[in-house]
């Protein structure tokens, strides 16, 4: 839709922030071009109803033309020449509605000299000897410039309403998402200023196991605020095209790895159980991309469900791809919530604090980047599975012969 | 915390809050610290000072931090760490083939810091020093002298490759190493881009090595950059 719109961001320093790379996260992802934040080419021109190029519309208009000539040749020995008009009125009525404004001028004009040609005394001239014909000919031509001419406002019209509809969503999805990160960001903010104030102005009266909690808050909300930080950076990257995808051959278990490797404490005394079969094929995608994917749906299943609530993960390998799994024992879906849960700023009932809203649609947005598909259902014993796919498309590469 | 006291380290960071966290942190660790502004200057005092490590900011305003270490990496063996931003892998994998021993991506905990100057600076010294004949960590024993592998008490057959690779990674063992460059030990720089075949062995020595190869404890994966073997 309007992905491509989203722009590096003109850095406004009461708007946005920045990272070292030079890097805005635009606060809204989308944003339309009129946005006080964006510098991108108008959104709306990817929702236009498909116009013929330039080229292709005047072909058109000649083609119709042509075709209209040839229909009246057919039958002009039982029409008037009034209704000869009307067979190439239809024409340039039908050109207006489908092309833009010059193919419409172009077959209006082309109508008026086939008709001449054609069909006015003396046949296969210009010449005319009638003179009122001239008359006609005016006529037509007013008539066919008037059809076109409205067809085209209409059509501006109906684009203008269009526009107006796609950018209130956008600027809904805005709104939603500039109180959702305000409040997810004020909310470690005030936490760590409020700690580091009372270590700052009262430590000396405040005993060890005090000063060690508000050390300890510092810390884990620091942590919050750089794992928020690091959601809106991937979802602007992600949306805005930015990302590139580095495909290379890799084993799913090693990814599986790295991603509990790097959860490490968050996932505590967890039963995490893995299935991953040991021929399972090397898959072609973006190592880091992955693992966050990984990350992300396992810290999914940390959040919703209870502590000692086990957390599975397992992969099956077929013809076109692999499917890998990460499924939990928790409360399962509200029904209907299957796809919801993808949408940006969806979130359910967490047991323990606030995440981004933002995990689920990385997921998604890294999933399809990489031509997969990425779904949820709750599973029959309980809980909630997510799957996504991964597709093999070219012949795993060869691995040097055995060696032992 | 024993033989690294007093070991002066040289700080190459533009962002004063960085610097100040760092300063505390060190100097309670028992290290001195020179700190410098840009490039240039943290090219001097290097020259200059002699530090016993070096550690590096990858955005520095005047020179690019990779320059800085290509630069250094002329004259002076001193161990380099490098800081830089998550997300940043292409920069990491830049910096460490152009000679820095290690990385640690922004947000840091000084703990994590501090595992890797240690690191660094054991390898640095060992480096004067004959090779251990064995190296354990938790259930895993390599005697590199007999050419044997055990986890726990059983004895484990790898293949040659396989027992190449695992050298290697014990020769660093703390360090992380790039896909290029452990190809090129391995397999030899001709294979230097076959990042797959050392996919597939890393996956080998785990299925033989770790008690859950999907949840490794020795054969760690730096997602994007390379690999590290455990040495704590």
């Amino acid at each position: 839709m309007c992905q491509k719109n989203v722009k590096r961001v003109p850095l406004d320093p009461r708007g946005c922030w920045e990272t070292r790379e030079g890097w805005a996260v635009a606060i809204a992802f989308c944003l339309p071009d009129n946005g006080p934040m964006t510098k991108g080419e108008s959104c709306v021109s990817s929702h236009v109803s498909p116009l013929p190029a330039d080229w292709a519309g005047y072909g058109l208009a000649v083609m119709v033309v042509s075709l209209c000539t040839a229909v009246s040749w057919a039958i002009h020995s039982h029409l008037e020449l009034s209704n000869i008009i009307m067979v190439y009125l239809l024409g340039v009525v039908g050109v207006s509605a489908w092309t833009s404004r010059g193919p419409s001028l172009l077959a209006s004009v082309l109508s008026v000299l086939a008709f001449d040609f054609f069909f006015v005394p003396p046949y296969l001239s210009f010449t005319v000897l009638d003179s009122q014909y001239l008359i006609t000919f005016a006529v037509m031509l007013v008539v066919a410039l008037v059809i076109s001419t409205l067809a085209d406002r209409i059509r501006r019209q109906a684009e203008a309403a269009r526009a107006a509809q796609v950018s209130a969503e956008t600027e809904r999805l805005r709104n939603a998402l500039l109180s959702s990160v305000s409040h997810d960001l004020r909310t470690p903010l005030a936490s760590i200023t409020g700690s580091a104030s009372s270590l700052l102005e009262s430590g000396e009266h405040l005993d060890a196991v005090t000063r060690r909690e508000l050390l300890q808050a510092i810390h884990e909300e620091a942590d919050r605020l750089n794992r928020l930080v690091q959601d809106l950076l991937e979802m602007t990257r992600l949306e805005s095209g930015a990302v590139i995808v580095r495909r290379e051959w890799h084993p799913i278990e090693e990814l599986v790895g790295a991603a509990l490797g790097r959860l490490g404490k968050r996932l505590g005394a967890r039963p995490v159980l893995t299935r991953i079969p040991a021929d399972l094929p090397l898959v072609p995608l973006d190592g880091v991309l992955i693992e966050q994917l990984l990350i992300n749906l396992i810290d999914n299943a940390l959040k919703y469900t209870p502590e000692t609530s086990p957390i599975e993960i397992a992969a099956f390998g077929d013809d076109d791809g692999v499917m890998v799994e990460v499924a939990d024992r928790g409360p399962g879906l509200p029904p209907g919530d299957e796809r919801r849960v993808f949408d940006k700023l969806y979130r359910g009932q967490a047991k323990a604090g606030r995440g981004s809203g933002l995990g689920l649609a990385i997921c998604r947005g890294i999933v399809e980047a990489h031509g997969g598909r990425i779904w949820a259902e709750n599973r029959s014993e309980g809980g909630v599975a997510f799957r996504f796919t991964l597709p093999v498309k070219e012949t795993p590469p060869s691995i040097p012969p055995g060696d032992d | 915390m024993t033989d690294n006291e007093e070991a002066l380290v040289l700080l190459i960071e533009d962002e004063a809050q960085i610097r100040r966290f760092l300063r505390a942190a060190l100097g309670a660790h028992g290290y001195r610290l020179v700190e410098s502004t840009t490039g240039e200057d943290g090219l001097v005092q290097a020259a200059t000072r002699l530090p016993d490590l070096v550690i590096v900011d990858l955005g520095l305003p005047d020179l690019d931090g990779v320059d800085v270490i290509r630069k250094l990496r002329e004259w002076a063996s001193v161990p380099i760490i490098v800081l830089s931003a998550r997300g940043q892998e292409r920069d990491k994998i830049t910096a460490l083939d152009a000679g820095a021993d290690d990385y640690v991506s922004k947000p840091f905990g000084v703990g994590e810091l501090l595992a890797r100057m240690r690191v660094a600076l054991r390898h640095a010294s060992s480096a004067k020093e004959p090779d251990q004949p064995t190296f354990t960590v938790g259930d895993l024993k390599v005697d590199l002298a007999h050419r044997k592998v055990f986890t726990g008490d059983k004895e484990v057959h790898l293949t040659p490759i396989e027992f190449k690779l695992l050298t290697t990674l014990v020769r660093y063992a703390g360090k992380v190493l790039t896909h290029r460059q452990l190809l090129k030990e391995v397999w030899g720089p001709p294979y230097a881009d076959q990042a797959h075949y050392l996919r597939v062995y890393m996956a080998q020595l785990r299925r033989k090595l770790e008690a859950d190869p999907a949840r490794p404890r020795y054969f760690l994966t730096e997602p994007g950059v390379g690999y590290r073997l455990a040495s704590e």
